[in-house]
């Protein structure tokens, strides 16, 4: 079916993970998602809401009411029918309405930050924040881009002390690999009752 | 529906608005939202000579795709069709009992620490 699955017979997902890869325009989110797995085109025709009908030039064109929207996504096929779903979020704000429905159920997200214009990632930060989806922050070390500390960006994005920031080369699948372990690490780590990683256990309940 | 068949050449990308394809509709017939990743699958009722007349071409594609578990997003790239159009497409199959979802986790549920773990071990293994 040119899915990429392995052809023996009824084979297919039998378990599907998403994960939303967010940053600005040309932080290298599509890289990133084609260094380590197929990247194959998505569209979507969204139905225009009034937020975004400011946005594009609706003039003689009065009665179109839907935008196409393409986006990459990519599919790693992990060990045992689990594949895990790449999904390069479009990064303008007038597709913000688009992101609950990628966010919806997700495993967690990965913030693409470009040191250059670190502004761009700030709103994607915000809107995991107010979401509760658990995030990364990989700064793409791009050639002669300045680089800069993880703290400092830790700092400049006034991230909690909890929120991973990593340097990654997103054209590097080991690099790529190693974001998202950190995240699906980090993910357990915030999970109520988890004690993997460094989280310190919860305290005991009070007694009543 | 039935206009599908005569405005989309067989070999040539759709030519017409996508909700055409859907016959002006926008919102899946059963109101539920497939998640991007829920896992269909043609559920193997035997084929309905009426089919070709019964069901569009985009339907048909979207059936013989889901011969192997995939998913919605799978659906959609390897169509071409937009991912709302696929969504109305594949509502349409589920109600007439030609594709089930397979069970998994309850629709925006975040996946267990067990399912996490395996997760983790798949990826460190790439």
């Amino acid at each position: 079916m040119g899915s990429g699955l392995s052809d023996t017979g009824a084979e297919g997902p039998l378990a599907a993970f998403k994960i939303l890869i967010a940053g600005g325009f040309g932080a290298g989110k599509t890289t990133l998602v084609s260094a380590i797995s197929e990247v194959r085109p998505l569209r979507t025709e969204e139905v225009l809401t009034s937020v975004s009908v400011n946005h594009d030039d609706l003039q003689g064109v009065e009665n179109k009411t839907t935008t196409t929207v393409a986006m990459d996504f990519g599919r790693i096929t992990l060990g045992g029918r689990r594949v895990l779903y790449l999904f390069g979020t479009p990064g303008q704000e007038r597709f913000w309405f688009m992101w609950d429905d990628l966010s919806y159920g997700a495993l967690g997200a990965v913030v693409l930050a470009d040191t250059r214009r670190l502004a761009d990632c700030f709103a994607s930060v915000d809107y995991f924040e107010k979401r509760g989806l658990t995030f990364v922050v990989a700064i793409n070390c791009f050639d002669g881009a300045h680089r800069y500390d993880p703290a400092e960006v830790q700092a400049a994005l006034e991230l909690g002390p909890r929120v991973p920031v990593v340097l990654c080369d997103a054209r590097e699948p080991e690099s790529v690999k190693g974001v998202l372990v950190t995240l699906v690490e980090h993910v357990l780590a915030s999970m109520p009752g988890e004690s993997y990683g460094t989280r310190p256990a919860p305290a005991a309940p009070p007694l009543v | 529906m039935g206009a599908g068949g005569k405005w989309v050449d067989r070999d040539s990308d759709p030519v017409v608005r996508p909700y055409a394809l859907t016959g002006g509709r926008t919102e899946p017939a059963d109101g539920a939202m497939l998640d991007l990743i829920a896992i269909i699958v043609d559920a193997g009722l035997p084929a309905d000579p009426d089919d070709q007349l019964t069901l569009s071409p985009e339907h048909r594609r979207i059936l013989k795709l889901c011969q192997r578990p995939a998913t919605l997003a799978d659906v959609a790239s390897d169509t071409g069709l937009p991912v709302g159009v696929v969504r109305v497409l594949l509502a349409d199959l589920i109600q007439q009992g030609r594709v089930k979802v397979l069970p998994g986790r309850a629709a925006g549920e975040q996946p267990s620490a067990q399912l996490l773990r395996e997760v983790l071990h798949g990826l460190r293994a790439l």
